[in-house]
């Protein structure tokens, strides 16, 4: 039977600053990302390729470990201190960002609706960064309308049989593990949201393919990969969650996960925000810095302001969402919206701060927009936050 | 194998905001974020790789301020297993003799194989104190390690030093004090498990009057005057194809009298 | 009756006077002038006689005292163990050592044995009353200037802020005795490995051309030493070339490697970062080559050459040939 997660303590009382403990892991993985990470960056973009040895050093340095609890090796699965981690990394590469929010995001199904033998047997290698998950939800007729997946999984004595293909998966195609919804059911009349079921697929079964990596406009060093299954026969120890609890899994995988992707771009926005101020400090023209010309200094007090903001609504939405607040879909979908498109007003911001030189690669920013695209795409477009925002406000008026 | 590491938090070069006190010029240590000496890293580093190598434990040993156990928290983080710290308002400015004196009187309560130290301090220190300490508690002084290799059951240590010529291959029974430098290799990252868990681990403080034999003699030496450097001439910039801009450079050298 | 000013005269792996040590001595002899002080040179050495002689060229009176134990022992520990004797002895006031690896050794072990105070890394020395000592501090950003609270001190002397200049007169060797056992712990040399790139300490080059990220390659170290060989310099680097395994650590210079002050720091694809700015800012002269208009050290170079350092060097390397030809 799948158990949720353990309700978590009750907080004291309200507190808008970080713990030392928060504070130390933030700036110990800020260190790491510029001294180690950001270095990487414009070469992670140019050749596209996964960057191992970043997944390689977060690994060692334990950060792979955050969304897990300690009883698996990891470091207690605090939602914000996972994002404090996303948002530092993502502030030098959004890419290296990713891995550690689709290390989260493949794992949330297990860690909300698995068995306690599904997460003894993965958990350990997923905290230790050994092995990869990944999330396999979208297919190519079923992106904001999730419910529409058409990847069957069909009882099979004490196996299912997953036919079906998934489009967009982030880190698909490097992954151990891969969480994938599909349709148990399709009698009509069975209610559309009750019709998917997780399972965990594992790359070496037979039948599982990566057929494409997709060629895209920004976070290039992740590989978005389309999946086929073609008669994988998944074990039924492989079921996360009940038959049909799937969709349900999913959102509830989603409150938990939008946050990382509102981290990363926080960690894109301020990013760019550092290089268009500095830039703006160093470069003269006219006779002094161009910092001091007001059209300048007016977008720059915008981006930081903005930036300011959304990452104090995404903490707020880590806390509450934690803290097991009944309106964490709201929270979710909040934080993400209002970041997404921060980064993109930023980075196209520090694009223009820059000039001429923001539009070529001798400065990282021109990358930085191309990233911070993606933040308004996936997890859920931004016009589907704005659906759930105001559901949520339209069911309480 | 006990090893005690000297550590000692300073100003972040990284930062500019170093000052020194207009009234008695002594640091404002308050003033910048302190760091690990950067050269203390290192020979942390050396520690901690020996004692993976050879089992025991890495303890931290400190005088400084007290807003020193931040720092040294860092130093936890990296694997040390816990710390002592000497504090006391008498110690501030401490001149080089009480600082011998101190640590080795400190040091005496303390059971080590090695007592590895950084080369020098970027906060104005001149590399005089750790022979100092080693003259002061007849510890055998190996200076500017490029390697350590302690050999446990013959209780001696190898250290391989650099010398202007290539490297001396010291041996000297231990305990010994070893100072370490660069070549020891790269400090590490605090893991973040690291991080989680220095803030369980022993960091004992002590005042003055607590470490049998310190005193904050009377100072030897003291500071007249903090002055900036004169500024430096604005900068020329040469741009242009690259015979041209030789031609500038070497007549600049020669104006300059340098060739 | 105020006691003479020593100069501790140190030896290079071969026996002869250290650079550092003829500089030290023109400095404590200027010192002694103002002081009207007497300035006895020390050497103590296991063959200290040739070492000697040179440092009588610099001061009037040096005392040469011959020790054998440091031929294969570890010699800053013995050497400072004799100059404290003898300090108890002759009753200087104050000992001028160098502020290098092996001048700080023995002045650590002098100043732990005597209780005196030691100012270290000292770019300048006047007296007034006592040597008023100026030291850089925070990687250049400070000057501070020191006495002593009593009438006796070490001061240690960093390398290149005295030009060496030997004395009018040739001063005369005595040869002095110090007898009984040494009691601090001896460190044996079990072996002395030369290595095969080794440079003359970078600290005491009057030039020096350095190379950093820039460079890209130990391939490109090349241009880098030949301009330093035309220059009649040495060789430096940043940390990004040490680490990258492009050149020896002996030639870092920087917050974890070398702090240097020569006449003339060359900087060749070098941008500047601070941790490698203190280690050379307080250089007489600052030239630098990069391809980044907007590298920090355009901000306190003397000169900013803003090229690819693969066309700028060699062209700077004809413009010299092409002037001494």
């Amino acid at each position: 039977m799948a158990s949720s997660s353990p309700a978590p303590e009750p907080r004291p009382s309200p507190t808008y600053r970080l713990t030392e403990d928060q504070a130390a892991l933030r700036d110990a993985v800020r260190i790491l990302a510029d001294e180690r990470i950001a270095p990487r960056a414009a070469e992670i973009d140019r050749t596209a390729e996964f960057p191992w040895d970043v997944k390689e050093l977060l690994a060692s340095h334990d950060i792979l470990g955050l969304p897990f609890s300690e009883a698996y090796g990891g470091l207690g699965g605090e939602l914000l201190t996972v994002c404090l981690a996303i948002e530092q990394i993502s502030r030098a590469c959004a890419t290296s960002g990713l891995i550690l929010a689709v290390q989260e995001l493949g794992s949330l199904p297990l860690i909300l609706a698995g068995s306690d033998e599904q997460r003894q047997r993965w958990f350990p290698d997923l905290a230790a960064g050994k092995t990869l998950i990944a999330f396999a939800l979208t297919e190519a007729e079923a992106g904001s309308d999730v419910a529409a997946a058409r990847t069957r999984a069909r009882r099979d004595g004490d196996d299912w049989v997953l036919d079906g293909a998934k489009r967009f998966i982030s880190q698909g195609s490097v992954a151990d593990l891969i969480t994938v919804f599909a349709a148990t059911n399709e009698d009509p009349e069975t209610p559309r949201h009750d019709r998917l079921t997780c399972f965990v697929v594992e790359k070496d079964m037979a039948g599982f393919n990566v057929e494409r990596i997709e060629h895209k406009m920004g976070i290039r060093g992740s590989p978005t990969a389309e999946l086929s299954f073609r008669g994988v026969r998944v074990p039924d120890a492989n079921r996360v969650g009940d038959e049909g609890e799937g969709f349900a899994i999913a959102m509830r995988t989603l409150d938990r996960s939008r946050p990382a992707i509102a981290a990363q771009a926080v960690g894109i926005a301020q990013g760019a925000l550092e290089v268009a101020a500095a830039y703006a400090r160093d470069r003269k023209q006219f006779g002094k810095p161009i910092a001091e010309f007001q059209m300048i200094a007016a977008m720059l007090a915008d981006m930081d302001a903005q930036t300011e903001a959304a990452r104090q609504l995404l903490y707020k939405a880590c806390v509450e969402i934690d803290a097991g607040a009944p309106d964490a879909g709201r929270w979710s979908a909040m934080c993400k919206l209002v970041a997404g498109d921060t980064a993109m007003r930023v980075t196209t911001d520090a694009v223009q701060v820059l000039g001429g030189y923001g539009y070529i690669d001798e400065f990282p920013v021109e990358r930085m927009m191309r990233d911070a695209k993606i933040t308004q795409l996936y997890e859920g477009t931004q016009q589907i936050q704005r659906l759930v925002i105001a559901r949520a406000l339209t069911a309480r008026a | 194998m006990r090893i005690v590491v000297l550590v000692k938090p300073v100003p972040d070069t990284a930062s500019s905001g170093e000052r020194l006190r207009p009234d008695d010029w002594r640091l404002d240590r308050a003033a910048v974020p302190a760091v690990v000496n950067a050269n203390d890293e290192y020979a942390l580093e050396a520690a901690l790789k020996l004692t993976e190598a050879h089992g025991g434990e890495v303890v931290l040993l400190s005088m400084a301020p007290p807003s020193a156990p931040e720092t040294m928290r860092k130093a936890l983080a990296m694997g040390a297993a816990s710390g002592m710290l000497v504090t006391d308002p008498a110690l501030g400015g401490a001149d080089v003799p009480t600082t011998v004196g101190v640590l080795s009187a400190a040091l005496r309560d303390m059971e080590y194989d090695l007592l590895l130290a950084g080369a020098d301090t970027s906060d104005g220190g001149g590399g005089v104190v750790p022979a100092g300490v080693a003259a002061q508690l007849g510890l055998p002084y190996l200076s500017y390690a490029a390697k350590i290799e302690p050999d446990e059951a013959a209780r001696t240590v190898r250290v391989r030093r650099i010398s202007p010529t290539g490297f001396d291959v010291l041996e000297a029974p231990m305990p010994a004090l070893v100072v370490c430098t660069q070549a020891l290799g790269e400090p590490r990252y605090p893991s973040l498990k690291g991080i989680m868990s220095a803030r369980g681990k022993e960091l004992t403080t002590k005042a003055l009057g607590d470490v049998a034999g310190a005193e904050a003699g009377a100072p030897t030496t003291a500071v007249l005057a903090a002055t900036a450097p004169p500024p430096r001439a604005a900068t020329r910039v040469i741009r242009g194809p690259a015979d041209e801009a030789a031609r500038e450079v070497v007549a600049f050298l020669v104006e300059r009298r340098i060739v | 009756m105020p006691g003479p000013i020593w100069v501790h005269g140190e030896l290079t792996p071969d026996g002869s006077l250290a650079k550092i040590s003829t500089e030290v001595a023109t400095l404590a002899r200027d010192v002694g002038a103002t002081s009207k002080r007497d300035v006895v040179g020390v050497i103590v050495g296991s063959d200290p006689k040739g070492a000697a002689t040179e440092l009588a060229r610099y001061v009037p009176r040096v005392l040469a005292i011959t020790e054998p134990a440091t031929a294969d022992h570890a010699a800053a520990t013995i050497v400072g163990e004799r100059l404290a004797e003898l300090i108890e002895r002759e009753q200087p006031d104050y000992v001028f050592t160098g502020a290098g690896p092996e001048g700080r050794d023995v002045a650590g072990v002098v100043g732990a044995l005597t209780g005196w105070g030691v100012l270290v890394n000292a770019i300048a020395v006047r007296w007034e009353d006592g040597p008023v000592v100026d030291m850089s501090v925070f990687g250049g950003k400070l000057t501070t200037t020191s006495r002593f609270a009593g009438e006796r001190g070490i001061v240690t002397v960093r390398p290149n802020v005295v030009t060496a200049e030997p004395a009018s007169a040739t001063g005369k060797v005595e040869a002095a005795a110090v007898s009984g056992a040494l009691k601090l712990p001896l460190v044996k040399v079990v072996d002395r490995i030369a290595a095969d790139d080794v440079a003359a300490p970078i600290e005491e080059a009057r030039i020096i051309v350095s190379g950093g990220r820039g460079v890209g390659g130990p391939d490109g170290f090349g241009v880098v030493q030949e301009l330093a060989a035309a220059l009649g310099g040495a060789v430096g680097a940043t940390r990004a070339a040490v680490d990258a395994g492009w050149i020896p650590y002996a030639q870092q210079i920087g917050q974890t490697g070398k702090i240097v002050k020569p006449a003339l720091y060359l900087a060749l694809g070098i941008s500047g970062a601070i941790q490698h700015k203190v280690g050379m800012q307080t250089a007489d002269t600052i030239v630098a080559v990069n391809r980044d208009p907007d590298a920090p050290i355009a901000e306190f170079a003397d000169l900013f050459v803003v090229g690819d350092l693969f066309e700028v060097a060699p062209a700077i390397l004809a413009e010299l040939r092409a002037r001494a030809g």
